[in-house]
């Protein structure tokens, strides 16, 4: 039976079942303090990225339409800005992370250096004295390591976010499995979950990952939730094959155990786009669709999120044009409208349906997120979005 | 005693020791600087282009030369370029990141467009008054899961669908369309006859193509033969050393990943290219800066033949895509691992995800001729879906193609392109 439960993962969820119960009281109070401070007390935001560069062409363009059918049945419920532009550099770090500090950055392309000012999360946590479980992001991108905390001395680490990059586990795991050449190797998903497994036990920090620890019952409450996760991933109905796939799964077991405030969940899937293929990039845009759609179910259905939580979803960044650029599709840095013109989609509780022409920029989603949270955010060049507040 | 290559040539050399390169604004003369310090691996077409450009700059009024970068010049200033973060006659990856990272970097852009914008119509015009015609053939793969009529698509209506009458034996298509004859006869293909025709350029007939249809035909010496199936072992050495510098850590991106690998040149048992180290040395780069060339078979064919148009400008292309694999679960995920080994789940080709692959290549592929003066006005497209009954033709109005009526056998195809190019 490759892909049941084996009696292990069993047990385990069996203990994730009454986990709730028996959380430290340190923790519970922590929760419960991050709920009922700030201006909007319980409010809570959701960023989601569509990560490693999508065009208007392939979205919210009419021949785009059919490629994100989840996004296109959402919009009439949220408010839609047609024209969310990007004007930093047009790489990956620096595009999420001028949408994380509400200031272009320009720093190392590849994540290297951590973002030059404060992030969302720190002006977060700092201001509310939130705990490290209420901010996190799950991001596919291995170089998005450093993205939780800036390297501000003010600020950095102590009101960070926790970072979860699965994919970078994914990636361990399935080497391991096919270095060791046992039996059906990576055929078998048993084989890539057992060695996932092994990986979490033996720590978060070998493969790139910032979990802030509060000692030991949380960190195996944390391990025990990326499991859970795990799990639902290698025996889900689909090939699990995708990253983003495994960043749903982990950004939905973060929601439903830790409720975080504030969290960002990168996809990336469709950054694939630079192999050439442009089949497999529509499908990973579809599918970036599909697991939005997914997480906004959550948040619809979750008691913790429902009816208090902002969700804004964006392009991290466009990609080349067909006419003018190198090579189109493929890259993301000729600077053109195609790369750098975008829209935002925020969703959730308190938004009147509609739409704007109005231009807005990625660096006015950090202090559109900040009003929402009832954060005060000094030294942002951006702007919050007046339609949503 | 043998005297050394000239680095330049003798024009280019002369040019650069009056101090031509240090008139000009630094970020524009220094990239052309680096570009043609590998002036023996750079193909004829480019060192003309070099020529021209830089032969215009020298013998233009100096005070117009001023004007036509004012533009730069002051983006410069803005950008903060100084003798110290830019050395004069240095371009590296530390000046790209430079300008990537200003905020003024679009306008930089915009101000070296601008030049260009000047620049362009007066050396496109000496291009256009030595101009011929020149001939591109694109064949799609036979496993394509869908009929000519729903080929091409994005670019159908700049041509015309022409009728064909295919040969009873399906593998006499390609010789006749691109010999004249049957399989058997083992004919000359254009190809052959355009290296051999007195006068032809170097470089000018290319075979680009995923497997080995076009280079298994018999062939002249000087027709250059791109394929991916026959570059697998140089991949496969190229792969392993690109997983094993990722591995390791020792690189913080991917252009130090570039310039880290840009010494692993072709061995000689891995490709006959090693020949010619022009050639070679396209491979290489071509491989190596292509997004996912390495990877994916019609990606390769694709870049291979946008660089080949920019950088060689052949008088006659021909294009041959193929199916392109499925990516199988979790071992696709090590993208320069041997999917054949890393999984027992056997490779499966992806017939209708390479069916929209080359829908938007096609596009690209004829757009980027077009980019060119040589190109502009006397360039016919070809493209042909193997064993079926319609291609489509693209060019100028006197391409014969274009008013073809009754359905054309393909040894007539083959006769009005060679007449097309005056062989």
């Amino acid at each position: 039976m490759p892909f049941g439960l084996t009696k292990r993962a069993f047990l385990r969820l069996a203990g994730l079942s009454i986990a709730p119960k028996v959380l430290p009281s340190w923790l519970t109070q922590q929760m419960l303090r991050a709920e009922t401070v700030g201006k909007r007390s319980g409010s809570r935001v959701i960023i989601v990225t569509f990560g490693g560069g999508v065009r208007y062409s392939e979205t919210f363009s009419p021949d785009g339409l059919r490629n994100i059918p989840r996004l296109t049945a959402m919009r009439p419920e949220g408010y839609f800005f047609k024209s969310c532009s990007n004007q930093g550099v047009l790489s990956h770090f620096n595009s999420t992370a001028s949408i994380l500090t509400g200031n272009w950055q320009r720093v190392d392309d590849f994540g290297f250096q951590p973002p030059s000012g404060p992030t969302l999360f720190e002006y977060y946590r700092k201001a509310v004295k939130a705990g490290a479980m209420d901010a996190w992001i799950i991001a596919t991108n291995k170089s998005f390591a450093n993205m939780g905390a800036s390297g501000d001395r003010a600020w950095g680490s102590p009101y960070g976010a926790n970072v979860a990059l699965p994919k970078q586990l994914l990636i361990d795991a399935v080497k391991e499995v096919v270095r060791k050449r046992q039996g059906d190797g990576v055929a078998n998903r048993e084989n890539v979950l057992h060695q996932l497994e092994g990986i979490l036990s033996e720590g978060y920090e070998g493969v790139g990952w910032t979990i802030f620890k509060g000692g030991h019952d949380l960190d195996q409450h944390v391990r025990d939730t990326l499991t859970h996760a795990l799990i639902d991933y290698i025996n889900g109905p689909d090939t699990p094959a995708s990253g983003d796939e495994l960043t749903f799964f982990i950004a939905r077991e973060v929601m439903r155990e830790f409720a975080p405030r504030l969290m960002l969940v990168n996809f990336w899937d469709m950054d694939v786009a630079h192999w050439g293929s442009y089949s497999l990039y529509l499908q990973a845009v579809t599918r970036t669709d599909r697991l939005t759609g997914m997480l906004w179910d959550e948040v619809q259905t979750n008691p913790h999120y429902k009816d208090n939580t902002t969700v804004l979803i964006l392009p991290e960044l466009g990609r080349d044009g067909d006419m003018n650029a190198a090579n189109g599709f493929l890259n993301h840095r000729s600077g053109d409208a195609s790369c750098r013109n975008m829209w935002m989609l925020a969703m959730g509780h308190g938004i009147s349906p509609g739409e704007t022409e109005r231009p807005v920029h990625h660096i006015d989603v950090a202090a559109t997120a900040a009003e929402l949270l009832g954060v005060k955010a000094d030294g942002l060049a951006g702007q919050p979005a007046r339609e949503i507040l | 005693m043998s005297t050394p290559a000239p680095k330049l040539s003798p024009a280019l050399d002369a040019m650069v020791e009056k101090g031509l390169f240090d008139r000009l604004p630094v970020t524009f003369s220094t990239f052309f600087f680096e570009q043609i310090q590998e002036w023996a691996l750079l193909f004829p077409a480019e060192k003309n282009y070099y020529e021209r450009l830089f032969g215009f700059l020298d013998r233009s009024d100096p005070a117009a030369v001023e004007r036509l970068f004012t533009g730069v010049r002051a983006a410069e200033r803005k950008l903060g370029v100084t003798d110290q973060n830019w050395p004069k006659r240095t371009f590296t990856l530390q000046q790209v990141d430079f300008l990537n990272r200003s905020p003024n970097y679009p306008e930089w852009r915009k101000a070296i467009a601008d030049v260009f914008a000047q620049l362009d119509p007066i050396l496109d015009a000496e291009v256009s008054r030595h101009g011929r015609s020149r001939l591109v053939v694109v064949l799609s793969p036979q496993e394509l899961p869908v009929g000519p009529d729903r080929l091409w698509a994005r670019i159908a209506n700049h041509g015309k669908r022409v009728s064909v009458d295919p040969p009873p034996d399906d593998a006499d298509y390609l010789p006749l369309l691109l010999t004249g004859k049957p399989s058997a006869a083992r004919a000359q293909a254009l190809t052959d006859i355009l290296a051999a025709h007195s006068g032809s350029p170097p470089y000018a007939a290319w075979f680009v193509e995923t497997g080995d249809r076009l280079v298994s035909l018999p062939s002249h010496l000087g027709v250059v033969r791109l394929s991916y199936q026959r570059l697998a072992n140089y991949r496969a050495r190229l792969m392993k050393e690109v997983q094993h510098v990722v591995d390791s850590g020792q690189i913080r991106g991917p252009r130090e990943l570039g310039s880290r690998l840009k010494q692993l040149k072709i061995g000689v048992d891995e490709s006959e290219l090693v020949k010619d180290p022009v050639l070679a040395e396209f491979a290489r780069a071509t491989l190596l800066s292509g997004n996912g060339t390495l990877l994916i078979n019609n990606t390769f064919v694709e870049w291979a033949t946008i660089q080949a148009i920019r950088r060689a400008r052949p008088v006659l292309t021909v294009i041959s895509y193929g199916i392109r694999n499925k990516v199988k679960p979790f071992s696709s995920l090590l993208i320069y691992a041997d999917q054949d080994t890393t999984t027992p789940i056997p490779t499966q080709g992806d017939m209708l995800g390479s069916y929209v692959d080359l829908e938007i290549f096609h596009q690209y592929i004829w757009q980027e001729f077009g980019k060119y003066p040589e190109y502009r006005g006397n360039t016919a497209f070809l493209f042909v879906a193997q064993g079926t009954d319609e291609m489509l033709a693209i060019g100028p109005p006197d391409f014969p193609l274009l008013n073809a009526a009754a359905p054309l056998r393909l040894e007539n195809v083959f006769g009005t392109l060679k007449e097309w190019l005056a062989l």
